[in-house]
């Protein structure tokens, strides 16, 4: 899962933190708590996720136990693409 | 009437009622008063004098709420600040409203600590959240806990200072075309005016509980909160529209009654949520403001709310939130209409030289109303402007039907319309003018099918400097809250003007539209 962990981060910071430092974002930190992430970063992620992962999400599953950190983004590709 | 008295007469019908439900948190109207009396003699006790003005940075909404209302107990103004901010714009606004208290929590301190040293007005720093704390540190200003505050012994009505419906209740500041922010200063009987037409035609009721997913800071967030606070209601909030299914559930479970939100809040719902697999019995009206409503998407509303009544409302902050509505029996026959003016309120088309347009032409739409502002606070040149002997000029083009009915054609100005924010595209392009490789820049807004608009950044790059999106990107963070960056930034070789050499933005909409 290491792969698609350093594939999220590079997005996040790519897309929503820029040049902050790696440190900024802990792999547990909730993107909604620490205001990372809006409600339009959520669907541009959710695109990214589709094309890069080749999954679909399903409206259900656009739920905070899924994508509300970069580990639990992890863990929810790994389902999917198991 | 005074704000005020919403919640003191929610309090002494009902003080045991819940007020406000935030996560695992309830408050009840007795909570809320008490609290907000507490501040308010804190307020006094460190010699607020009527007419101070209180900013509120803060969006823990019970805090909010409580600073809100303890504030006009205090005799003072209210000032609610997008929590969205950076440093400078937090010093700007401090500076133009000349605050005397700045009301934040915890998570925000790093901008006040930034911000106030330039603010020579300030005299109380109030902060509430983990890590609260009243350390001097020898700062101009006193530092309070929200909390010790908040729980002060309670001032007597005859403790209070006296208050008019005639005084400034709110100024909310709406981002500038052409500049700055501006101040819209709204007195209590605007506001009041303007709740009691809301209330009104939605048919409000002490029953109603309504999920309130727009901030408070916005005139729309405001009047949602004014308008169930003073009949009596409760409001479910859960500002963070991150994941609609969230949302959906809270509904659900605590049988909201009523739902509020801008085109994209509806869009969301409907595109990336699982709202077709809810049922939401209870629900009884939806109200969109921002936009007219696609027929598609009423006709998609419709289905996934049935027997819920749909209302399209339009307005603007000058008008304390509301200026029209359309009837949700004429959803259907009116497709893409804003209606007619809310009761209370007359709307004309006018041309240039302020006389009624003919029916079925093009004119702006000017407002009269006990709602409309007093005028844009220490800016007479620009209130007299907008606020002349017909009413409030809105800078929105429409056109009437032959029933009276409104359809908006267009605005005059180019402030683009993003999520549920409105944003000034000049203080977007002169943070992108200061980049060493950008010789020319025009933002705008292109159509968004869940935004309704994106931000997108037209750059003509000086000669011979390269330049990346994402290095401006990363120019735009360190100046602009996260909401202004722009969504697009499109390089061009050059920008349709005029001949006097002002940028086509029009045209420039329909380039990027087409590419």
């Amino acid at each position: 899962m290491q792969a698609e962990i350093e594939k999220i981060r590079a997005f996040i910071f790519s897309n929503f933190l820029f040049d902050a430092d790696q440190g900024a974002l802990e792999n547990d930190a909730s993107f909604l708590e620490q205001g990372i992430i809006d409600s339009t970063g959520v669907l541009e992620l959710v695109e990214w996720l589709e094309e890069t992962f080749s999954i679909k999400v399903e409206d259900d599953e656009l739920i905070p136990e899924n994508l509300d950190s970069v580990n639990r983004l992890g863990q929810f590709i790994a389902r999917k693409t198991t | 009437m005074l704000l005020t008295d919403y919640l003191n007469a929610g309090t002494e019908r009902h003080p045991e009622k819940l007020a406000l439900i935030h996560g695992a948190r309830s408050f009840t109207y007795g909570e809320v008063n008490n609290a907000a009396m507490g501040i308010a003699a804190g307020l006094l006790d460190f010699g607020m004098e009527p007419g101070f003005r209180g900013v509120l940075l803060n969006d823990d909404p019970f805090d909010y709420i409580v600073s809100y209302f303890g504030i006009l107990l205090a005799g003072g103004i209210v000032v609610g600040l997008n929590t969205q901010t950076t440093d400078s714009s937090l010093a700007y606004v401090l500076n133009d409203c000349q605050a005397s208290v700045l009301f934040t929590a915890h998570k925000f301190v790093r901008h006040a600590e930034a911000a106030l040293p330039g603010v020579a007005s300030l005299q109380m720093l109030v902060i509430s959240g983990a890590g609260e704390n009243a350390q001097q540190g020898g700062k101009r200003w006193h530092t309070h806990s929200f909390s010790d505050l908040s729980e002060r012994p309670q001032p007597t009505e005859s403790g209070l200072p006296f208050r008019s419906s005639c005084d400034f209740a709110q100024i909310i500041y709406t981002s500038g075309t052409t500049g700055k922010p501006k101040g819209v200063v709204l007195r209590h009987a605007n506001l009041a005016a303007n709740t009691h037409s809301i209330v009104s035609y939605l048919d409000l009721q002490p029953t109603d509980r309504v999920m309130a997913v727009l901030p408070f800071f916005y005139s729309y967030g405001n009047s949602i909160m004014l308008t169930h606070l003073a009949v009596g209601g409760s409001l479910v909030v859960n500002q963070s529209f991150l994941y609609p299914n969230v949302i959906l559930q809270q509904m659900l479970d605590y049988e909201v009654t009523g739902f509020s939100g801008v085109p994209s809040t509806y869009a969301l719902l409907l595109n990336r949520s699982a709202v077709a697999s809810f049922s939401f019995p209870k629900l009884r009206y939806l109200t969109q403001a921002g936009a007219a409503m696609a027929p598609e998407m009423a006709r998609r509303l419709k289905s996934v709310f049935p027997g819920t009544r749909i209302f399209i409302m339009y307005g603007q902050t000058e008008a304390g939130a509301r200026l029209s509505y359309l009837d949700p029996n004429e959803i259907e026959r009116k497709p893409g209409s804003i209606g007619k003016g809310i009761p209370g309120v007359t709307l004309t088309l006018r041309d240039k030289a302020g006389q009624p347009v003919p029916l079925g032409q093009v004119g702006e739409i000017v407002a009269r109303g006990e709602n409309i502002m007093a005028g844009y606070w220490n800016r007479p040149e620009e209130t007299k402007e907008v606020l002349r002997p017909e009413g409030l000029w809105t800078g929105d083009l429409a056109r009437s039907d032959d029933e009276g009915f409104l359809s908006i054609v267009s605005r005059k100005s180019d402030l683009i319309k993003s999520g549920s924010h409105r944003i000034g595209p000049k203080e977007i392009e002169d943070v992108l003018s200061e980049h060493a490789a950008v010789h020319e820049v025009a933002v705008i807004g292109i159509p968004d099918e869940i935004l309704d608009e994106r931000i997108c950044a037209c750059i003509v790059l000086r000669p011979g400097c390269e330049c990346s999106e994402k290095e401006l990107k990363v120019h735009c963070k360190k100046l602009l809250p996260q909401y202004k960056i722009p969504h697009n930034i499109i390089f061009v070789g050059d920008l349709p003007k005029t001949t006097s050499g002002k940028i086509r933005k029009n045209e420039l909409r329909v380039l990027v539209s087409t590419q």
